[in-house]
């Protein structure tokens, strides 16, 4: 298929604008990826809104699901800032969001899904002067649910703002501050392989973080 | 190669970063290909003629060429077949341009005998959409005298063929019938002209199996009988049947009725009188059989394909607003509709533009002319609401059970997109089956169904501003709490709330809906609930010092000496209550609360603390053990709690805790059983509602992906393995001649990565294998138990109390709702239940009650049904 008509779930050309691979191994990356970046989200909209939409393109009898997702924030003051990357187990499963979820709409705003790289420590954070995202600062018109005029602008009192600005104050720089979500089954063996290998550090955050070195490794 | 139109979609609102306007420098070639499939986008009549001149004047002459457009367009573009067919009738009047020779094969029988090429491949590889729609035009050309009768008929006859082998598989059954079916309805005419050929026997065959399922149909209509094995159903059609009823209707008139449904326009050409082109026989190829499954020691193993059902739509309109798809034209336009939905599945914003241009591509006065368009003369029996069949198709689609095709969230996002792209016209019909559906609630629609409907509901309602006219289902709220209506509100305002927030929905409820003794509406908005968060509450202090450690992100070693002292305090405090259990309450509901601000928050938490977690699902605090079942329970206990409130982050949670191997699939199977739906029925008995379903769904499907995962690790190791070992043998025997003195034959040895991956394949089967076990026993404790039968299981399955549902209570309706989850867990997981059903129905059948008792022997009947055994 896809003669006649083109696929939703091509890339687009949307693009880690501070990625250091090359088109061709960016091309191979995203030929397997399992995350999204979404865009245009309220600065309201809460992780688990998030997950309920997402999870209608979870394919959990092929091993799928909702790995982690991860808020994108306000450089400087810690408050969601219109973007996330959601991640889940399985490629299959994102291009489902772009096909079925891109372009429809969550908490009343269109929103947009493009696959993603992967997500990387720091990725979480805005990257305009302001401390949010560039596109809000080349931003003219007003977007309640973006905090009103541009960046800078004063932002609208709303009964949820209150709530969201507090929720992510607490977010951690730095390696293993972002939740890996869990890996693969693995065997824990009989009773006693079980009781020496559960008395160590937890092996599906070593895992997760082993996985995201090599990739970050792999340029 | 693409020939896709690179323009933009223009929504209001609407984003498109998918363009990418690459500058195409397309060659003559190229062009000539996206001419072809192109054809007819103005007007397909005048188009024909020109496009033909444009292939004869073309050079180089490229026969496969032409071919293979012809191929992709009838395959992609199935309501333009009958202009393709046209084309290729005018191609036959054509001699090869350049060819000296006039008597040679004409340049169309060369196309063709190119186009045949392509559909045997189709047909090699079972692929049957492809198969079937080149089988459409075979059926076109067939009338138009282009290819003989006689050879149609013969490959026609080669698809009913299937029907009896033995054993042959519903879908493949399904396809090949629907194939033969739809072939004749077409070619009919002329198959009918030519005495020596009997369209019974290619209509029989079809009836005689339609037939042989008549068992299995009750286990997937729309509507619930739980008195009934499989009567028909009124609003639904089953697919198959549809087609043998359009299929005699129009045998009943010779097929005089074919010109009604199906475009002509190569009869508008003079006749073909040449000797027609005779299709070369055909034989449908075998499925498949996987070579690489490998059974695990107990010889069972989980099959990865998916069975396959009657297929049964949903009718919501009467046949004057849309066509009754058991009629020949109607099922023209059905079928003509759901191939438009499967094919341009990649695409939901073209497939939306498509459905609303049909009209287009079907004789004249089928639908309404367009608002503003020049009015018609109305065409007896059709006139028919575009925009209501659509709706009605996709939304029958959507109802497939036990699931559709694609992704429920495909079929919502397409009626979105319609919606979009003319709401005026579509948002009626929308509105009209919202309210249809809601009506069939009363009336037994599946529960399944039931849910994929709040499913919908709301994912459109969030995509429309939440605008709906709850006010007139407010007499509802008088109904019995367990009603399905009433549960259908319930869980539509959930899943809203879910997509939006509390605040939000709550405004646009009316007044008595608001109000919280309607209980449509939670009394609050879902939040977490810490219950030691009171201080009067007896352990409020123990619980803080926890928090506060946690908080302060103690490492675990230090939170679990903390948690030992506060067990030993209580000890002394509490004397014999469960201490372990409290404990273990706290830890879990302090860590639970310390991740409660997000989803990632929880995440943070939980992998902080994940040592912590295995100590107390092994029932302890500081030590490891094995795993315990008290322990385990524990942790989900202490999370329902927790979320009492949030009833999503329950099924969030637990799917981590699975994620995270803190608990089985089975376990989360158990708590299902034993306290999800607890309290629910007064006579204390476990049922199943839509929450604890979605949580048992949960589970199974972690299970079984494990086992996806698993058997896919095996089989790419076992390659690799046997190709080192090939490797090795060409190694070593290239050696030996080498080397004259003789080497003891290399035995090979599985690599310690394959034997590794294959322990783990057969621990994840058995587990599957555990979580389905629990399942099937945890609905025989609902509904069949021997020693504490449901005293409702068996009162409401008669015919007799069915038709008293006005009057049922809570415990009537809760206990319908789980014979209804009952029945779908069966069809659902039917292709692994029927691999395990000796062992499984070995076990959990000793424990069911007497054979008389009516709800033993429907729970025998659904189970062997599902399982393919003797109904």
């Amino acid at each position: 298929m896809a003669h006649v008509v083109q696929s939703l779930d091509q890339p687009s050309n949307y693009k880690d604008s501070q990625s250091r691979y090359d088109r061709q191994k960016q091309a191979d990356l995203l030929s397997r990826s399992t995350t999204l970046y979404i865009g245009n989200l309220s600065f309201y909209t809460t992780e688990e809104q998030i997950y309920e939409l997402f999870s209608k393109c979870t394919s959990p009898e092929e091993g799928g699901g909702i790995k982690r997702i991860i808020m994108g924030l306000d450089r400087n003051t810690r408050t969601p800032c219109g973007f996330c990357f959601v991640e889940y187990y399985t490629h299959a499963e994102a291009l489902a969001s772009l096909r079925y979820i891109s372009g429809t709409k969550l908490d009343e705003r269109i929103i947009r899904c493009d696959l993603d790289l992967g997500y990387r420590e720091g990725r979480q954070f805005g990257r305009g002067k302001s401390g949010g995202q560039v596109r809000d600062e080349h931003r003219a018109d007003y977007d309640p649910g973006r905090g009103g005029w541009g960046a800078q602008a004063q932002r609208l009192e709303i009964e949820r703002r209150r709530e969201v600005e507090e929720r992510y104050q607490d977010t951690q720089d730095g390696p293993g501050a972002v939740a890996g979500g869990g890996g693969e089954w693995k065997q824990v063996g009989n009773a006693n392989e079980q009781t020496l290998k559960r008395g160590r550090s937890p092996d599906d955050d070593d895992n997760s973080r082993e996985t995201r070195a090599r990739t970050d490794g792999a340029e | 190669m693409s020939y896709y139109r690179r323009k933009q979609y223009k929504g209001q609102d609407d984003f498109d970063y998918h363009d990418r306007r690459r500058e195409m420098y397309d060659s003559p070639e190229e062009k000539l290909r996206a001419t072809i499939i192109r054809l007819g986008e103005v007007d397909p009549v005048q188009e024909v003629p020109r496009l033909v001149e444009q292939i004869r004047e073309f050079t180089p002459v490229n026969v496969s060429a032409v071919a293979e457009s012809i191929r992709i367009a009838v395959t992609e573009q199935p309501f333009k077949i009958p202009y393709y067919a046209a084309l290729l009738r005018l191609l036959h009047d054509a001699p090869v341009p350049g060819s000296e020779d006039a008597a040679g094969p004409s340049f169309g029988k060369q196309i063709l005998e190119d186009f045949w090429k392509g559909f045997q491949a189709y047909l090699d590889r079972l692929a049957w959409r492809e198969t079937r729609l080149c089988i459409h035009l075979f059926a076109h050309l067939t009338v138009a005298k282009v290819i003989s009768a006689q050879t149609m008929y013969e490959l026609l006859r080669s698809f009913t063929a299937v029907l009896d082998e033995f054993g042959v598989s519903h879908g493949r059954a399904k396809k090949a019938a629907l194939c033969a079916a739809e072939g004749l309805m077409i070619a009919g005419p002329a198959v009918k002209e030519n005495t020596g050929l009997n369209v019974f026997d290619l209509i029989n065959p079809i009836q005689a199996y339609i037939e042989s399922t008549s068992d299995v149909k009750g286990l997937v209509q729309p509507t619930i009988k739980l008195f009934a094995n499989s009567e028909p159903i009124e609003t639904a059609d089953e697919i198959l049947d549809a087609a043998l009823a359009a299929l005699q209707t129009l045998n009943s008139s010779d097929f005089a009725h074919t010109a009604d449904c199906f475009l002509q326009p190569y009869l508008d050409f003079t006749p073909f009188t040449d000797a027609p082109f005779d299709l070369p026989s055909v034989l449908v190829p075998p499925e498949v059989i996987e070579l690489d499954t490998f059974s695990t020691d107990s010889g069972e193993d989980a099959p990865a394909k998916k069975e396959e059902w009657p297929e049964y739509h949903v009718r919501l309109f009467d046949s004057d607003v849309t066509p009754d798809p058991t009629t020949p034209v109607g099922y023209a336009l059905r079928t003509g509709l759901l191939d438009l939905i499967d094919i341009f599945e990649v695409n939901r914003k073209e497939c939306a533009r498509l459905l609303l241009e049909f009209p287009k591509w079907t004789p004249r006065g089928t639908f309404k002319p367009r608002p503003g368009a020049p009015a018609e003369e109305p065409v007896a029996g059709k006139d028919w609401q575009l925009e209501s069949t659509i709706i009605e198709t996709v939304l029958g689609m959507l109802m497939v059970l036990p699931e559709p095709p694609h992704k429920p969230i495909y079929y919502i996002a397409l009626i979105t997109e319609i919606c979009k792209l003319s709401p005026g016209t579509v948002g009626p019909a929308v509105g009209k089956s919202i309210r249809k559906l809601y009506g069939f609630l009363a009336d037994g629609l599946d529960v399944e169904l039931s849910q994929r409907f709040s499913d919908w509901f709301s994912i459109h309602m969030s995509n429309f501003n939440f605008q709906w006219v709850w006010r007139e289902w407010v007499p509802d709220i008088t109904l019995s709490p367990q009603h399905p209506k009433r549960v259908f509100m319930r869980r539509a305002v959930d899943y809203e709330i879910r997509l939006s927030y509390y605040d939000r929905i709550f405004k646009t409820l009316p007044e008595p809906m608001q109000a919280p003794d309607s209980l449509v509406l939670p009394p609050e908005a879902p939040g977490p609930g810490y219950e030691y968060e009171d201080p009067v509450n007896p352990h409020h202090d123990s619980a803080q010092s926890v928090l506060e450690l946690l908080r302060g992100r103690a490492k675990a070693e230090d939170v679990m000496a903390h948690l030992e002292s506060v067990k030993n305090s209580l000890e002394t405090t509490e004397g014999d209550a469960n201490i372990d259990s409290l404990v273990r309450s706290i830890a879990v509901q302090s860590l639970l609360h310390i991740g409660s601000r997000s989803f990632s928050h929880f995440l943070n938490a939980i992998e902080r603390y994940l040592p912590l977690l295995r100590n107390l699902a092994s029932g302890s605090i500081s030590t490891t053990g094995t795993s315990n079942l008290e322990g385990r329970m524990g942790i989900l206990n202490a999370v329902s709690a927790y979320w009492k409130h949030n009833r999503h982050m329950i099924v969030i949670v637990f799917d981590k805790l699975m994620q995270y191997q803190i608990v089985d699939p089975t376990d989360v199977v158990s708590w299902a059983f034993t306290r999800g739906g607890e309290s629910r029925l007064s006579s204390g008995h476990p049922s199943i509602g839509s929450l604890e379903w979605e949580i048992v769904q949960g589970a199974l499907n972690k299970a079984n992906g494990r086992v996806v995962i698993a058997r896919r690790k095996v089989t790419t190791l076992r390659k690799e393995d046997d190709e080192k070992a090939a490797l090795a043998k060409v190694s070593n025997g290239a050696a030996m001649e080498v080397d004259t003195e003789a080497k003891p034959d290399i035995t090979h040895e599985e690599s310690p990565a394959l034997s590794s991956a294959m322990k783990a394949f057969a621990i994840l089967t058995r587990e599957q294998k555990a979580a389905l076990s629990r399942t099937l026993d945890g609905f025989v404790d609902c509904l069949a138990s021997a020693t504490n039968p449901n005293p409702n299981a068996k009162s409401i399955v008669s015919e007799n109390a069915w038709h008293n549902r006005a009057n049922w209570n809570e415990d009537e309706w809760v206990t319908w709702e789980t014979w209804g989850w009952y029945r779908h867990f069966c069809r659902m997981y039917s292709p692994y239940l029927r691999n395990y059903s000796a062992t499984l129905g070995t076990i959990s059948f000793a424990k069911v009650g007497n054979a008389s008792d009516p709800a033993v022997e429907l729970f025998r009947r659904i189970w062997n049904v599902a399982t393919g055994q003797e109904a």
